[in-house]
């Protein structure tokens, strides 16, 4: 009973300065949906992390296309914030406080402190502190249900790819929609964990980004903004029980189960089925699904453009490659709205176009078509890819702008090309 | 007085010929040109039992099945025991497969010696000239299944309207025979074959649902009439082999319809066009000069005509080719831009198809691998190089390679560790593996909707 209060007092000290620190965010943002430029609400949660007023929260809760971003401190005070820079890889965002206002209003804040998410043991006491369904400054208790938790969701943040370049940890406090950017934290009141997802349905099932990793993602984007890494376009995949198959030592080497089709990699001559042994000499490991982070990260943190050493396994042989790394790019590309046509399009990526196996990255999607507008009266629908209008190719989403304004200022019919499966048809969008 | 009643006895006589029998007559009449046929699919492992509808065409003994009665892909090999019945009869009668018409898309039978004599071809009843007229009341046949000894029952309807779709195709109020079966007039000359019906929209109200639209087609009946005219030229078209060939070739896919809006802006009104947009290296075609985006309007001098919905046109312009032979010089009027050109497309030999591919069950693997087809390619937008490989046609649910995730359609690339090239070199690889009791596994590199992946099969 007396070692029981003892520890809450502890709990307390370090507890009450990490709650001065959460925030809860409030986000109205623009969408691109259904042939309309429209905005939408949310809300998330975020921990203060210096005392300039930097707040780490979720790549889902605010993104570039947040337009307003309003914060609540722990003293209930309501501030405006701006997005410093976000990273969907890792799920995560970073804002900083209208400093200017604070100064005005005379308002304070607390920024709360990192621990060693390296350290973490299965079975140890968290807590989850956030905005879960608009209930301001929840706290929720758990332990950690698993430090090294890999999954991969290849439109888990809104669409935008998520999860290959880190494992995440497993708590079972409660998190629920609203959770999202919110610290989970030590007893002691240390912040070890972003907490950004859950099984909807499941009984406590909730996931963080661990702190090493949003630390080392939020200094990134204080400097630049938005992180680079790099790519080659390898899909892995485990080598467990496969080890005899491929005659390998055991603990070496990672499966390549795909190669993106034009990629770095497939011009080198790479091929699915091809086991990786070294990269730039050091070895590599993919025995499991938890250890293929670690080497999909050791890729991407290649420089922009320099020549990787590649070992693989190819059948008997073994091959050395030399691959050329270019720029990760998400498969959504910068979104738009031609709000006299009723038509919202997205630009065509290299990453999108490879995985529809499309020739080249020119041309738009269709997101949406309103009804009764120009657009969808011509017959254009959600996933056509405009390539062409006039006799203007639409290589860039500026040119369709370029288009839309000459349009506006002169409307007459204008012959569009769009092409969905690879089939090609003709439209016309009439004033 | 005798003098003058004559003449008039005779016009009443006359008269009373041009009224034809009553339908009950004329019904049990018709009956003789159509039968029910009962075959059934051999597949890996399992069996199954289809029944459809047919129309006898010549005194030879030859009967056609609609399109639908066996679907793409199967070969004549696996259709076994067919067996004619005649309506309201239990006696059956051994009939062979002939092939499918790749023009009309019949299949043809021809029934054993012994039930000609009792068949009569619907070419022998006299035949409607020209179009039927809007609420003209037309009849068919209507059999049931064999448990009621396909019991031959009579239906009637009205036209509601004549379509080009782009055959000449009547459409009824109501059912009007079964798919397969012949429709007449009231004076008993033959109006057409009912075809596969068209589906309609219901709604389902349940409990927690409003209204779900949902879409039925009615397979015992049909409303959907081929006109006689379409139908009579061509129930001569036997085909000359079992796999329907030959089959002229185009070599182009992805055909889109354009619509009249795109052609007013194109100058093209009034008609119609196809825009060319998958045309597959090495194809005629392709040989031909002709690239995607090339806008097709005219085919022989005739321009393609607008018809409704504008997707007809697509299916017209597929029949103007399949009208033709391999070898034959098709003259294509074209848009490139803006500029018109005429090219002239020498049409060849369509390549494999599924239903004449070579393939193989292997037993204990609990799968089937089939050979690489160009249609495979197309799919896949293999380029013609890329072309290696096989396809795996069929996986037994619950065997070795179905738990390791193997599934229909695959693209088996490598075959333990080894690429393939030909049919036959993984036939020989799977075949030995099936054959080694003692080997654990095998490790196949697949690829599937574009993404590859590497299976193990534990075998042991």
């Amino acid at each position: 009973m007396l070692l029981a209060q003892a520890a809450g007092a502890g709990l307390s000290r370090g507890f009450n300065r990490v709650l001065e620190a959460v925030v809860r965010i409030d986000v109205r943002e623009i969408e691109f949906a259904d042939g309309a430029k429209r905005f939408s609400g949310g809300i998330g949660s975020g921990v203060i992390i210096s005392e300039d007023g930097l707040i780490l929260t979720n790549a889902h809760v605010v993104s570039p296309q947040a337009v307003e971003v309003s914060v609540t401190l722990a003293n209930l005070e309501r501030v405006g914030a701006v997005l410093v820079g976000w990273d969907h890889w890792t799920d995560l965002a970073l804002l900083r406080l209208d400093t200017v206002a604070l100064k005005a209003r005379g308002l304070t804040f607390a920024a709360a402190s990192f621990g060693d998410s390296a350290e973490l043991y299965a079975g140890q006491t968290v807590y989850a502190v956030g905005t879960p369904h608009g209930l301001t400054r929840t706290v929720t208790r758990g332990i950690i249900s698993n430090n090294d938790r890999y999954f991969e969701d290849s439109g888990g943040v809104n669409g935008y790819e998520t999860g290959a370049f880190n494992t995440w940890l497993q708590t079972d406090a409660a998190i629920n929609p609203g959770n999202s950017g919110g610290p989970l934290v030590t007893e002691d009141g240390k912040v070890i964990g972003i907490n950004s997802r859950a099984y909807i349905g499941a009984e406590n099932l909730g996931f963080a980004i661990p702190a090493n990793v949003a630390r080392r993602v939020a200094a990134a984007l204080v400097k630049d903004g938005a992180i680079t890494r790099s790519y080659i376009g390898l899909v892995p995949g485990v080598l467990q029980d496969l080890e005899r198959f491929y005659a390998l030592a055991s603990n070496t080497g990672m499966l390549i189960n795909r190669v993106d089709p034009g990629s770095p990699a497939a011009k080198a001559g790479l091929r699915a089925g091809d086991v990786l042994l070294t990269l730039d000499g050091r070895k590599v490991d993919g025995r499991f699904p938890e250890q293929l982070p670690p080497i999909q990260q050791a890729i991407a943190s290649l420089p922009v453009g320099a020549k990787a050493a590649l070992e693989v396994k190819r059948g008997a042989q073994t091959v050395a490659f030399t691959v050329q790394t270019e720029k990760l790019e998400s498969r959504v590309g910068e979104e738009w709205a031609f709000e006299k046509w009723g038509l919202s399009v997205r630009k065509v990526t290299r990453a999108f176009a490879r995985e529809n196996q499309l020739l080249d990255a020119s041309g738009v999607i269709v997101l949406g078509a309103q009804p009764g507008y120009p657009a969808a009266e011509s017959g254009l629908a959600r996933g056509d890819i405009i390539t062409k209008v006039g006799s203007e190719p639409i290589t860039e989403l500026a040119k369709l702008k370029n288009v839309y304004e000459a349009y506006e200022a002169k409307p007459e019919p204008q012959l569009v090309e769009a092409q969905r499966n690879r089939r090609i048809s003709l439209y016309v969008i009439k004033p | 007085m005798r003098i003058f009643r004559r003449p008039f006895l005779c016009a009443f006589l006359l008269a009373v010929a041009a009224a034809a029998a009553p339908l009950p007559e004329l019904f049990n009449d018709r009956l003789k040109s159509v039968v029910a046929v009962e075959f059934f699919v051999q597949a890996e492992i399992e069996r199954q039992p289809v029944t459809v509808m047919g129309t006898v065409v010549d005194t030879q003994g030859t009967i056609i099945l609609p399109s639908a009665a066996i679907l793409p892909g199967i070969p004549p090999a696996q259709l076994k025991d067919f067996k004619v019945y005649r309506p309201g009869s239990t006696e059956s009668f051994n009939a062979a497969y002939l092939g499918q018409d790749p023009f009309t898309g019949w299949h043809f039978l021809r029934v054993e010696e012994r039930l000609r004599s009792s068949l009569v071809p619907i070419t022998q009843y006299p035949a409607i000239t020209g179009d039927p007229a809007l609420s003209d009341e037309l009849w068919g046949i209507g059999l049931r299944n064999r448990d009621e000894d396909f019991t031959p029952y009579f239906l009637s309807s009205r036209v509601a309207t004549v379509m080009k779709l782009p055959q000449k195709t009547a459409i009824l109020g109501a059912e009007v025979a079964s798919p397969g079966l012949p429709v007449f007039n009231a004076a008993g000359q033959f109006a057409g074959l009912a075809q596969t019906s068209f589906g309609q929209n219901f709604l389902i109200f349940s409990r927690n649902q409003h209204g779900n639209p949902i879409l039925l087609i009615n397979v015992e009946e049909s409303s959907v009439v081929l006109l006689a005219d379409e139908v009579l030229p061509n129930l001569g078209r036997v085909p000359q082999s079992v796999t329907g060939r030959p089959i002229a070739w185009f070599g182009a896919y992805g055909l889109q319809p354009m619509d009249p809006e795109v052609a007013k802006l194109l100058k093209l009104e009034n008609q119609s066009g196809v825009v060319l947009s998958d045309i597959m290296d090495g194809s005629p075609a392709a040989q031909a000069g002709l690239r995607e985006r090339d806008i097709v309007f005219a085919v022989d001098g005739q321009p393609l005509p607008r018809l409704k919905p504008d997707r007809v046109v697509v299916g017209y312009f597929g029949q103007q080719i399949l009208k033709h032979r391999p070898g034959d010089t098709l003259a294509l009027a074209i848009l490139r831009g803006t500029e018109r050109q005429e090219i002239k497309v020498k049409l060849g030999d369509e390549p494999k198809l599924a239903r004449e591919a070579d393939r193989h069950y292997l037993e204990r693997l609990g799968f089937t691998v089939r050979e690489f087809l160009y249609g495979d390619g197309i799919m896949h937008r293999a380029m013609t190089t890329e072309q290696k490989g096989v396809m795996v046609q069929f996986v037994k649910p619950g065997s070795a390679v179905a738990t390791a995730g193997l599934r229909p359609d695959d693209w088996v690339k490598d075959i333990d560790g080894e690429e393939i090239k030909t049919y036959a070199q993984a036939l020989a690889k799977l075949s030995a593996i099936e054959a080694d009791v003692k080997r654990p596994e095998m490790v196949l590199l697949v690829s599937r909707g574009g993404e590859t992946a590497v299976l193990r099969i534990k075998l042991i």
